[in-house]
């Protein structure tokens, strides 16, 4: 962002003693878009008041006042839904989910002084659903050998098949027996858990009046994958600023755990090793045996590095247009390949002789680990033209990116976006972008190789031992994949993003997408056949707030700051100083309004795991926030008020029915996003979105029934077991209206009266196993009720000098006797009540006792569902509860992050009275942020 | 095809040096179409990132913008 040019302007128009008229006529200032990151017109009025006093400070960067300039720019909230469209399974019903992801992502910016910047980035995602594992030809069975209709397990053992001289399938007829050429391939299946992703990342920079550096770094966790990653960049601007030259350099190092599929596994030979019998692991390969000798899960371990560097040219071509011209480089080592994509590969025994053009071949079907090399080298150039199109104030953005690497894929892409501003702060913006590349140069849908199939039997008459025959890895490509994303094919996409701005820096923003992915689609023809065509679509919803559309005024800090305030008093600037008094009653509002200094001196926010513990003080007030929380349990089973061994779990914990398995731990993370707005000053209006995660983990019960007496189903469910399970998403969406019953100097009451909306999925269920369906994952796994709920509240605030106090009840109550999936969750009642203390003028701390009461669940799953332990009894769920909170807040009462707010809690149980058979609680963890403006 | 890539990649950059010279000088105080929030070569870089790691997740080429980290993508 330019921090120079305006400097003469603003000192001529003083803009800081008059700011929102100003602010807006800023918009329009000149200054260069040679910053690719977020040049929010609004947010550089102050930058230059900042350089130009940094410009006379001796060290410039050294200097990190918070009181002159720390402030939060901006921050953004976003959550999206990806869902696929079914795969072609050529008459084989699939009952399998297609893959769908629900993602979550909120950043900051973060001003630490004029050229210094702080973005943060946390991204989260939860996928499920079925994907290709390999690929086979429709003759052979493919996704259905035997003719069974399975479709629902990827069965990558086909058996015997039979090829024509020039290797085509050939198909048998079932009654006569004649074969048929068949060269149609089809997708084998397989399903995949929810399995959640974490990426926290963020980027530091430094502005120079013509430079700007960045260093950033972040980590991005899933269960199976660990990637940690850096980045250095650096800008130039020349030529007054009409050219700017961009550097960049990134390193990401990632580790590969995975465990490979429990039903893939006995089939999959690891190859890695040289010689390797059939389905055995061999010391010095990359798979090992982990978990013990009766869970026996096989692990891949692998670790791969990329370095890249890009080097592009941003040049302004006229009044309204610029050009981006770059290319980069970047080279990957180590372990490339998917650990859960396998090739279908038959062997033909080599003493079967070609002897005329109508031979046939037989051979043995089995399907191998993909193989990739383990280095990739690949160059991008890209090239970027934004266009003004002053007649209608809009944007045209082409893009164009060319990609060649060393596996012999060669890609372009083309996108073309069109921004147009409409009225009122509207925006829609129409995308569409086309992609093609071709195949890599060991892409194969199967393979073929001429030596006897490994783990065939041999009897020695002489010594009367039979061995195994090994695998040759040399008579093998020596790399192979059939993963369809290293085919030749093409994708269309297009979409469109609709998104409004209102008045205070708040912009709502709706967007979807719609791609296709088809061989037919690639650029010049030859692409894959239709079989692996698929498509999806993608929706997007998000929420940003730019406080320097907001805080302008106090970006002065010091004395001017105050002269602002008194001068913007019963104005915008009233507004903003309420932002202040988050978590108090009017009443707090007025004293602050009559005596500034006394923004210091309340500290009254009730602690961070109070919901709906204060209103609005103004009509017209809006506030943003953010609520997280923790949870876990773990620990020795509890049955009641005692703990209890695996031979009672056995004995009673599952109703009388068999129980397997314990659960060992449980975790819960919950992102809520607070949006509240006054309408008038005795009523505000909450809506609660919610996106939570969670974990479960399991062992064996000691003494459990004998797994071989138990249904296909139980033990498939059992096994499931061994895995940690996980769950994620969008959870249930809370509306609510707060209205003021009383209030006098000091004392503050209101009721709360909402509803929680059904939002959160209830049916999610957990992956077939070798073909079974195991059916609804454990009750406290959904990600939300499935029910409409009413949730009441009664929250009573009071403060006098540096004490404050509340207390509330509040119930949830199941507006519906059960959800779609055939059970209700029990009702809630919560009374808590608490007290805090200012430890200082922007410091309080608070302690709080809570009491929770939690029905059974009622009704039961009405669906296909294996319970294996107690989680899976509706009535080991709910009981009573008593808790002890220990909580910090802090409110930030002057300088430029004034109107922020944080809070945290730690709510420790003291006392468990659990219905039936439980984990304990360990703690919940509450932490928020508000800004209210 | 490297050698094409490469190729392509030195006339865009000639065509750009030669433009630095050639383009029309733009004052500072003619900028005010390119300040513009929708005039930014990003203008939406939240979902932009979103989108990306999609395609990136579905495609075999990736490179050419800002990001890095990610993920495996396995599914």
């Amino acid at each position: 962002m330019d921090v120079t040019k305006p400097k003469l302007l603003e000192a001529k128009d003083g803009f800081f003693c008059n700011p929102p008229p100003q602010r807006a006529a800023w918009a329009d200032l000149p200054h260069p878009p040679l910053s690719t990151g977020s040049p929010a017109p609004a947010a550089p009025a102050s930058l230059s008041l900042h350089t130009l006093t940094a410009a006379a400070l001796a060290l410039p960067g050294l200097i990190l006042s918070p009181a002159y300039a720390l402030e939060l720019d901006e921050t953004d909230f976003q959550t999206s839904y990806y869902e696929e469209g079914k795969r072609h399974t050529y008459g084989v019903k699939s009952n399998l989910k297609p893959i769908q992801v629900d993602s979550l992502q909120g950043g900051g910016l973060l001003r630490l002084s004029d050229r210094v910047k702080l973005a943060f980035h946390f991204t989260q995602d939860t996928w499920s659903g079925a994907t290709p594992v390999a690929t086979a030809p429709l003759a052979w069975g493919g996704n259905h050998p035997g003719n069974t209709q399975s479709g629902a397990s990827p069965l990558l053992q086909l058996g015997t098949v039979h090829l024509d001289a020039q290797l085509n399938p050939l198909q048998q007829n079932p009654t006569t027996g004649k074969l048929t050429k068949n060269t149609q391939l089809v997708h084998t299946l397989a399903m995949a858990s929810p399995e959640t992703r974490k990426q926290g990342d963020f980027n530091l920079g430094y502005e120079w009046d013509e430079a700007a550096l960045n260093v950033g770094a972040g980590l991005s966790q899933e269960n199976d994958y660990e990637s940690r990653f850096g980045n250095l960049s650096g800008r130039w601007d020349f030529n007054q600023k009409q050219t700017s030259l961009n550097l960049g350099l990134s390193y990401t190092n990632s580790d590969i755990n995975a465990l490979l599929d429990h039903d893939a596994t006995p089939y999959i030979y690891n190859t890695s090793a040289g010689l390797v019998n059939y389905s055995q692991i061999q010391s010095g390969s990359q798979i090992n045996l982990v978990g013990g000798a009766q869970i026996n899960n096989r692990l891949l371990t692998g670790n791969r590095q990329d370095w890249a560097t890009n080097f592009s040219l941003t040049q302004i071509l006229n009044k309204n247009a610029l050009v981006v011209a770059g290319i980069g480089f970047t080279r990957n080592t180590g372990y490339m390949a998917n650990p859960y994509k396998a090739v279908t590969t038959v062997f033909v025994d080599p003493t079967q002789k070609i002897t005329s053009p109508s031979s046939v071949l037989t051979g043995t079907s089995l399907s191998l680990l993909e193989k990739r090399p383990e280095e990739r080298d690949q160059w991008t150039g890209n090239l970027s033209y934004v266009q003004h199109i002053g007649l209608l104030d809009a944007a045209a953005h082409f893009d164009y990116r060319l990609f060649s690497d060393d596996w012999g894929i060669t890609s372009h892409t083309f996108e073309f976006d069109w921004v147009q501003p409409l009225f009122d702060g509207w925006t829609v913006t129409p995308t569409v972008r086309y992609y093609s590349q071709t195949a890599a140069d060991f892409y194969t849908p199967y393979m073929v190789s001429f030596q006897t199939y490994p783990g065939k039997p041999t009897f020695n008459p002489k010594t009367r031992v039979i061995t195994l025959s090994q695998l040759n890895p040399n008579k093998l490509l020596a790399n192979y994949s059939s993963d369809q994303r290293l085919s030749a094919y093409g994708a269309l996409s297009g979409g469109m993003t609709v998104s409004k701005r209102f008045a205070k820096g708040i912009s709502l923003e709706l967007g979807a997408e719609y791609y296709t992915h088809a061989g037919s689609l690639k650029m010049g023809g030859g692409g894959e056949g239709s079989y692996a065509d698929f498509n999806y679509y993608m929706v997007n919803a998000s929420v940003k707030v730019d406080f320097s559309a907001l805080t302008l005024p106090s970006l002065v800090g010091g004395s001017h700051s105050k002269q602002l305030d008194q001068d913007s008093q019963g104005d915008h600037a009233g507004h903003n100083h309420h932002g202040d008094s988050v978590g108090h009653n009017d009443q707090v509002a007025e004293n602050e309004r009559s005596d500034h200094s006394e923004h210091s001196q309340h500290g009254g926010h009730a602690p961070a795991g109070v919901m709906f513990s204060h209103m609005l003080p103004e009509a017209g007030g809006f506030m943003v926030g953010y609520r997280y929380m923790y949870s876990t349990d773990s620990g020795q089973m509890v049955n009641g008020l005692n703990p209890v061994s695996d031979k009672a779990m056995v004995a009673g914990g599952c109703s009388g029915h068999p129980c397997y398995v314990t659960p060992t731990r449980m975790d819960m993370n919950m992102h809520m996003l607070d949006l509240m707005y006054a309408p008038t000053n005795w009523l505000t209006l909450m809506a609660m979105p919610q996106f939570i995660d969670q974990s479960m983990t399991m062992r064996p019960l000691d003494g459990a029934p004998n797994l071989s007496t138990a249904s296909p189903s139980t033990s498939a469910a059992v096994q499931h077991s061994y895995h940690a399970h996980q769950t994620g998403g969008v959870g249930d969406t809370g509306l609510y209206a707060l209205v003021k019953l009383f209030d006098a100097p000091g004392h503050h009451v209101h009721a709360t009266l909402g509803v929680s909306a059904p939002t959160g999925d209830t049916g999610i269920q957990m992956r077939d196993t070798h073909g079974v369906n195991i059916g609804f994952i454990h009750y406290g796994m959904q990600l939300g009720s499935g029910t409409w709920d009413f949730k009441p509240s009664l929250t009573y605030t009071g403060q006098m000098d540096s004490w404050s106090w509340g207390a509330q009840i509040s119930g949830t109550h199941r507006l519906q006797e059960q959800n779609v999936n055939g059970y209700a969750l029990g009702d809630i009642f919560q009374a808590t009540a608490w007290g805090s203390y200012s430890l200082f003028d922007w410091l309080s701390a608070s302690v709080r006792g809570l009491y929770t009461t939690e029905g059974a669940i009622k009704g039961a799953y009405n669906g296909i569902y294996n319970p294996v332990g107690p989680m899976d009894y509706t009535r080991n769920y709910g009981g009573h509860y008593w808790d002890l909170g220990f909580g910090l807040n802090a409110a930030v009462p002057t300088g430029n992050l004034r109107g922020n707010h944080l809070g945290v809690e730690w709510l420790q149980p003291v006392h468990d009275d659990p219905n039936g058979y439980q984990l304990p609680r360990v703690g919940t963890l509450a932490a928020t942020w508000g800004y209210s403006f | 095809m490297k050698t094409t890539q490469q190729a392509l990649s030195a006339l865009l950059f000639i065509a750009l040096v030669l433009c630095t010279s050639g383009c029309a000088s733009v004052s500072p105080w003619e900028r005010g179409n390119l300040a513009k929030p929708h005039m930014a070569l990003n203008p939406d870089p939240m979902q932009s990132a979103l989108r990306t790691h999609l395609y990136g997740s579905r495609e075999a080429s990736t490179g050419g913008g800002p990001s890095s980290g990610g993920g495996c993508g396995c599914y």
